[in-house]
């Protein structure tokens, strides 16, 4: 199975974050840093972290999910998880 | 007296359906209308492990039932397992995935599960007496080398995630499990019998 593109990784984690941080999805472009979101705390970080990663079936690396700062940065590490563990 | 003669058990373990876990031995539905699995451990007739033995007063107890993903267990805590004041020790919540995830495996494959590596992710802190589940699921695309994947999460009553983990794990035949294993041969065929049925029932066969 081919592994989605950074985009498609885009648009699904966004819903997913802006579900559990209780925003629209229009108020999380990509570049935008998660800790400037009204209402993002860590437990909400850590929980939308624990979903993506049941929702592609991946385990992300710590250092990896302690560093990020927005979504793009996490579709990039996603992608990047995905292709290492379908090597 | 010590709990394993008869007596109460540390606190929080008689709290609320026998404290952990829920509260009897047999299989079969409860009143929650829980299906609960036949574990292959049941045959020994001193099968006492810490995690999901029924017999052992101080330890967890868990009962597990049938879930989509691969198997769920709930579980309420006492302050027997308490980390800070009313809240629960992690520890105990990585021994919870770890039981949930290795009997999945031993359902599944008919073989004792040893593991190899178990990460934990804690989100948000557990309430001491209040109910969770732990759901765990194999991960047969990561498994290489003989080694099988695993990932669990504990959930809220909501269905929030407030743990998870993942873990890599060995099954190993009777034959080599008996290296490490205390069993007399006729314990050790009871066991290979019950793992046998346990894992002819659980892929259907």
């Amino acid at each position: 199975m081919p592994s989605p593109a950074h985009d498609e990784i885009l648009t699904t984690i966004t819903e997913i974050v802006a579900a559990e941080l209780g925003v629209p999805v229009s108020e999380l472009p990509p570049q935008r840093d998660l800790r400037e979101v009204e209402g993002a705390d860590s437990v909400k970080i850590l929980r939308s972290v624990a979903k993506i990663e049941r929702r592609y079936d991946i385990e992300m690396d710590d250092d990896d999910v302690f560093s990020l700062h927005c979504l793009d940065d996490a579709a990039a590490v996603i992608a990047k998880t995905l292709a290492q563990s379908r090597a | 007296m010590t709990a394993q003669e008869g007596g109460a058990g540390p606190e929080g373990v008689t709290a609320v359906g026998g404290g952990v876990g829920w509260e009897g031995g047999a299989a079969g539905p409860d009143q929650d209308g829980d299906d609960f699995v036949d574990l292959p451990w049941e045959a020994l007739v001193d099968h006492n492990c810490f995690g999901c033995s029924p017999k052992n007063l101080s330890g967890l107890r868990l009962r597990f039932s049938p879930h989509p993903d691969g198997l769920v267990t709930r579980f309420r805590l006492g302050r027997a397992f308490e980390s800070y004041p009313g809240v629960v020790h992690g520890g105990i919540l990585s021994t919870i995935c770890d039981e949930a995830m290795g009997n999945l495996l031993v359902l599944r494959t008919g073989k004792s599960a040893f593991t190899v590596t178990l990460r934990m992710r804690f989100v948000s802190p557990l309430k001491v007496d209040h109910e969770y589940s732990c759901v765990a699921r194999l991960r047969p695309e990561e498994s290489r080398m003989g080694l099988e994947h695993a990932a669990a999460e504990i959930l809220g009553p909501t269905g929030r995630p407030m743990a998870t983990a993942t873990g890599v794990y060995k099954p190993v035949s009777m034959d080599r499990a008996r290296d490490h294993l205390v069993l007399t041969d006729d314990a050790a065929g009871l066991l290979q019998g019950a793992l046998s049925e346990s894992s002819s029932k659980q892929n259907g066969a």
